[in-house]
């Protein structure tokens, strides 16, 4: 048995063990987002518009993660409707960012790793950049977004008849407690990831203007940065937005 | 709250007008640099060629001369044409456009007093600048204390991080997987301190943590043994200048620790409400209401990790695959670790759940739940 699947088999009995058949639909969800993220890469290499990639993985990604997270819609459809919307409005400060700052592609750094390969492949690195930067956060976004939500959920199960205001103000005192644990995920998932970077840099003796310009570099930190300033905006869209479809509620039933 | 409104649009000055001074030194700091910085006044298009690989690939090669005007050094402000290449695909080259500043090499003048150069890289500050100006603006104008703690809970590991590569270069990768558990130990004090405060509630969480994330690392271990790390490509890691299995471990404990103190603080802090609104509940109900936040909580913990670690591989499945390999060779050459490191990051992530309900219950019962109110 290879490696790999050993670790997944054991992830599985855990998720089961502890989660019963939450569990088994999260390790589905799992998969799914597998297949889905193999499915962008292969789209993309048959030269399938990359940002019309992009919005199709982003908004199913997005749906499996949420809706096959939790088993609770009061929580699940305004966490996606409140992610959607976080996912538009960060997909333009890629694009606008990624225009700016050039980091697509490969670094001197990887020049090893390339050996004996063609990188005349004909498909566009900067939209690729793109795809990974928008691709990475969505996991980030659809969390806080579920997190506000059930908060929220609990509150408006407390009280039926809290008013918006209320209502609001208690979606970003939970955003506030969340965003401490929330960041911190990122920026240990994002830096323990570029671990192996950093020692070479430090090896290298690579000063510090040469780091805060290194393609990789920038590149990596980029994605951490968009990643904290997505969670960040997660609280207050999906606060309005529960606040508002909540007001909305009240009228019809009036 | 008009006293607090006030200070809110204090803040937002304070923000706006360090954006502006920021952005201006990051524009003006040409001098700071001792390698060369050029900026582009002009450029010309000398050939376009269209390209075929072995792999049917077709792309363009473009050559361009630019006209570039010095910005720092002994030859700041003289001008020199350079020629640069470019392809479509921009893996790595670079379309330089007017206005560009670029980092230049062995620039030198021949006999004929000309200025040749070579150029080696974008300078990107800039941009970088702005994100973090805009991310710190953001995260206190909407967070303000929480916020500027949360900042300075990251600030603090950043630090500890780069005294821990430091450590590991003096110690030459030696001991990679010894410093970085102790940093993680380390990491997990620190930003919960910085988080929850000194309570027992921190102390709770931070046991909890290490717990899960050193059980999912002794377990993969074990698994690594028992399978001969059958389909794990450690030739496949990259920038890898030492030994690759500790390496490779470290990295995978680190990336998860947050995700694991995530779904730890979760549990003890809804326990801790639920103990005060039922004070007479038992072990076993508060083990259970445990199980019940970690269960809604692992699975887009473990999507959120998931996406980090595999979405970095992206770029290079891309290329392997439009350089002829298959599906499965481009899975195991660039998406194998990504894999492995979710797998045990989930494992890290789930083995948590238990751990903090059932030590949080024990803490909760042990009947003098009056001290834990501190």
């Amino acid at each position: 048995m290879s490696t790999i699947s050993l670790l997944g088999l054991i992830l599985l009995i855990l998720m089961v063990l502890v989660g019963g058949r939450q569990g088994w639909t999260a390790f589905w969800s799992l998969l799914l987002n597998f297949c889905f993220l193999f499915l962008a890469l292969v789209l993309v290499a048959i030269h399938f518009p990359p940002l019309a990639v992009t919005i199709f993985s982003g908004v199913v990604i997005l749906a499996i993660t949420i809706f096959m997270g939790r088993n609770d819609l009061a929580v699940t459809v305004n966490a996606y409707y409140a992610s959607l919307l976080v996912f538009a409005i960060l997909l333009l400060l890629i694009i606008l960012v990624e225009h700016f700052a050039r980091v697509q592609g490969f670094g001197l750094e990887d020049t090893d790793a390339l050996e004996g390969m063609s990188l005349q492949i004909g498909l566009s690195f900067q939209s690729i950049t793109v795809v990974v930067t928008s691709l990475s956060i969505l996991g980030a976004i659809a969390e806080a977004a579920m997190s506000i939500a059930a908060g929220m959920a609990t509150m408006l199960d407390a009280d039926p008849q809290i008013s918006r205001q209320d209502l609001l103000t208690s979606g970003l005192v939970i955003g506030r407690q969340i965003m401490g644990t929330a960041l911190n995920t990122l920026f240990f998932g994002f830096f323990g990831g570029f671990l192996a970077l950093f020692i070479w840099f430090a090896g290298l003796h690579y000063s510090f203007g040469t780091i805060i310009n290194d393609k990789i570099f920038v590149n990596e930190l980029l994605i951490v940065l968009i990643s904290f300033i997505g969670v960040l905006l997660t609280v207050p869209v999906t606060a309005v937005m529960i606040a508002w479809r909540h007001q909305m509620k009240k009228h019809v039933n009036d | 709250m008009k006293k607090e409104s006030q200070r809110w649009w204090l803040l937002l000055i304070v923000m706006m007008v360090s954006g502006v001074v920021l952005m201006v030194i990051f524009s003006h700091n040409q001098t700071l640099y001792r390698r060369p910085i050029g900026q582009v006044l002009a450029t010309k298009q000398l050939s376009r060629q269209k390209t075929s690989d072995e792999f049917h690939n077709e792309d363009r090669l473009t050559s361009q001369s630019l006209k570039v005007r010095l910005m720092n050094g002994r030859y700041r402000g003289r001008q020199l044409t350079i020629a640069n290449h470019y392809t479509d695909s921009g893996a790595m080259d670079q379309h330089y456009k007017v206005g560009d500043q670029l980092f230049l090499s062995q620039l030198h003048r021949n006999r004929h007093g000309r200025l040749s150069a070579n150029i080696s890289d974008l300078k990107r500050d800039e941009v970088l600048a702005f994100l973090v100006w805009l991310t710190i603006a953001l995260l206190l104008l909407m967070m303000r204390w929480t916020g500027l703690r949360v900042l300075l809970s990251l600030i603090a590991n950043a630090l500890l991080f780069i005294i821990a590569i430091e450590l590991d270069q003096a110690w030459q990768g030696g001991h990679v997987l010894a410093i970085f558990s102790g940093l993680a130990i380390l990491f997990t004090i620190i930003s919960l301190l910085l988080i929850l405060g000194p309570t027992k509630r921190m102390l709770a969480t931070s046991i909890a943590t290490l717990a899960g994330t050193f059980l999912a690392l002794g377990i993969s271990w074990l698994v690594f043994s028992w399978t001969h790390e059958r389909g794990i490509h450690y030739e496949s890691m990259l920038y890898v200048t030492q030994v690759q299995r500790p390496l490779f471990l470290a990295e995978t404990l680190l990336g998860s620790l947050g995700a694991v103190m995530d779904v730890s603080s979760d549990i003890v802090a809804t326990l801790f409400q639920f103990s005060q609104v039922n004070p007479q509940a038992d072990f076993k109900k508060l083990f259970l209401a445990g199980r019940e936040v970690g269960k809604s909580v692992m699975g887009p913990l473990v999507n959120v990790l998931f996406m980090i670690f595999m979405a970095v591989t992206y770029t290079s499945a891309l290329l392997l695959l439009r350089n002829g390999n298959s599906w499965g060779y481009t899975f195991s050459m660039s998406m194998s670790l990504g894999t492995a490191q979710s797998l045990i990051s989930g494992i890290g992530i789930v083995l948590a759940i238990p751990v903090a309900s059932a030590m949080m219950a024990l803490l909760l019962t042990r009947g003098d739940a009056g001290h834990v109110n501190d």
